[in-house]
C-alpha cells in the first residue's frame, strides 16, 4: 500500500506493507537515527515526533501516519549547524555509547517545544521513557534545562 | 508482527467503522493507539479499522460531568486543565501512571479500557467513579457501565460490529474525596497492585464509596462487602481497617514473577486502608 508522509519537512510516498512498523520504514527510508533497542516500547531508543508528539515508532503501524508530519533527529540539526539541545548534549557530556541519544532528543524537543521553561521534575518526566544504560540521568537533565536557558537568551 | 494482515482500512465515519468491524469475510479489529496490536502475532487478523479519523480525540464538559473521547491519549487526560475535582483528581493521577511520557502519547482512553490488561491503569478509576461507555453500531448507540463492560471482558462483552466511542465520567462535589495508588517495582513497571477509592463524606457519616482493585487480579474488581462496612458510618481509624482487610479478602490474586500471592495478600490492606485515608484527606484539602 501507498504512504503519504511528511519526513523531516520532505514530502514522501512510500510504499509499505500494511504491517510494517514506522520504526522500519523510517530507517528504510534513510532515518538511520532510529534505533530499535527492545522494540516493545520500553527503551525510547526509536522515539519520534508524530505530529508533534513524542511516541514509540516501534509500537506505531506505518499505516497508522497516511499524511501525518514525521521528525526525526536528521531533521533536528546537522553536524555544521547542530540544534541547541545537541551544543547542550555535547557540552554537558550526555552522551557516551550514543544510542539512546536520538531517541532522548525527540522527547527532549518535545517538552520544549510545549514547555520552554521546564522544571528539572519536568525534564524527568519527559524522558521517563527514554532509557541511558551508560551516563545515567544527570547529565542529560543538565543538559536540557541548559539548552531550555539558551533558547530564551 | 501481524503476519496475515492484508488491508489497513482508514474510515471517516463510525459508521463506516462499524461496517467494516461487521464484515463477515474477513477479520478486522479497530486500530487505537496500536501499541499492543504493534506487537501482537495473532495470524488471525486480516484488516486494521484505524480509529484516527473518526474525531474521537476530545475532552469535553458535559452536564453531568464530562466525555473523553474513545481516542483521546491517556496524556491529554494527565495534562487535562478542564477536568476538575474529584473526578479530575482521580482520571489525572491513573493517567499519569500508565507507562511512560512516550507510550502515554500512543495509548488511547478507550484502547486501555477495551484491551483491558491486568494491570491498565485507567479501568479501576473509571470503575470508581461509576463511569459509562457509549457504545456505538452504526447509528444505533447504547450506554453501559463500565461495571457492566468488565464483567466479562470487554472484547467478549461488544458485538463484533461495536465500537467504544466516548467514556462518560460524572463529577462529583466538594464532599467527595478520591485517590488512586499504584504499587510497582519501578515508576513506570505494571503495576503489582492498584487501588482507586472515592468516597463521599457528609455531615461526618459515608454517605458512599467505591473501592476498586486491579493489577493484583486478572481483571479490575469492585469490593461491594467492603465498601457496605463503610456506608452510613462514621470514618473511623477501626471501620478504615476492617473495610480494607474485608477488600483484601477472597480474591483469586495473582502469583508470578514479579510478586508472590502472600505477598501481594499482605500489602494489599494496608494499601487499600491508606487508600481511604488520603482520599477522606482530599475532601479535606
Amino acid at each position: 500500500m501507498k504512504l503519504h508522509l511528511t519526513i523531516n519537512g520532505k514530502a514522501r510516498t512510500l510504499e509499505i506493507a500494511p504491517n510494517a512498523l514506522l520504526l522500519d520504514v523510517l530507517r528504510a527510508a534513510g532515518c538511520k537515527s532510529v534505533k530499535k533497542g527492545c522494540g516493545e516500547g520500553s527503551c525510547g531508543a526509536c522515539a519520534v515526533l508524530i505530529n508533534g508528539r513524542p511516541r514509540n515508532s516501534c509500537l506505531v503501524f506505518a499505516a497508522q501516519c497516511e499524511g501525518a508530519d514525521i521528525l526525526t533527529v536528521e531533521g533536528m540539526g546537522t553536524p555544521e549547524h547542530p540544534h541547541p539541545l545537541q551544543e547542550a548534549f555535547i557540552k554537558h557530556g550526555a552522551t557516551q555509547c550514543g544510542y539512546c541519544n536520538p531517541g532522548s532528543l525527540i522527547a527532549a524537543k518535545a517538552l520544549l517545544d510545549r514547555n520552554p521553561s521546564p522544571t528539572v521534575e519536568d525534564v524527568k518526566e519527559a524522558l521517563d521513557g527514554n532509557l541511558c544504560r551508560c551516563t545515567g540521568y544527570v547529565k542529560r537533565i543538565e543538559a536540557v534545562l541548559d539548552a531550555a536557558s539558551l533558547g530564551k537568551k | 508482527m501481524l503476519k496475515n494482515l492484508t488491508h489497513v482500512h482508514r474510515p471517516s465515519t463510525i459508521e463506516e467503522a462499524c461496517a467494516l468491524l461487521a464484515a463477515p469475510d474477513c477479520k478486522n479489529i479497530a486500530l487505537a493507539g496500536g501499541t499492543y496490536l504493534a506487537e501482537s502475532s495473532d495470524t488471525t487478523i486480516q484488516g486494521l479499522v484505524d480509529l484516527s479519523g473518526l474525531d474521537l480525540n476530545f475532552i469535553r464538559e458535559t452536564s453531568e460531568g464530562y466525555a473523553i473521547g474513545a481516542m483521546t491519549p491517556v496524556q491529554d487526560i494527565f495534562k487535562s486543565k478542564l477536568l476538575k475535582g474529584a473526578t479530575g483528581h482521580l482520571l489525572k493521577a491513573a493517567a499519569g501512571r500508565i507507562g511512560s511520557t512516550l507510550l502515554r502519547h500512543s495509548i488511547t482512553a478507550g484502547g486501555n479500557l477495551v484491551s483491558v490488561f491486568p494491570w491498565s491503569d485507567l479501568p479501576p478509576a473509571l470503575l470508581a467513579l461509576d463511569a459509562e461507555v457509549q457504545i456505538r453500531k452504526g447509528i444505533p448507540k447504547r450506554t453501559v457501565p463500565v461495571a457492566t463492560l468488565l464483567e466479562k471482558t470487554p472484547r467478549e462483552f461488544l458485538d463484533k460490529s461495536e465500537l467504544v466511542t466516548e467514556i462518560h465520567v460524572p463529577a462529583y462535589g466538594a464532599t467527595t474525596g478520591t485517590s488512586f495508588t499504584k504499587f510497582a517495582k519501578t515508576a513506570n513497571d505494571y503495576s503489582l497492585i492498584t487501588v482507586a477509592i472515592r468516597i463521599t463524606v457528609l455531615q461526618g457519616l459515608i454517605r458512599d464509596v467505591r473501592i476498586a482493585l486491579s493489577g493484583c487480579t486478572k481483571k479490575p474488581v469492585r469490593r461491594p462487602e467492603a465498601e457496605a462496612l463503610l456506608k452510613g458510618q462514621t470514618p473511623t481509624p477501626e471501620r478504615l481497617a476492617n473495610a480494607a482487610a474485608r477488600a483484601a479478602q477472597n480474591l483469586d490474586l495473582t502469583n508470578d514473577f514479579r510478586a508472590s500471592k502472600e505477598y501481594r495478600s499482605e500489602i494489599l490492606p494496608v494499601l487499600i486502608r491508606r487508600g481511604i485515608e488520603d482520599a477522606l484527606r482530599q475532601i479535606a484539602a
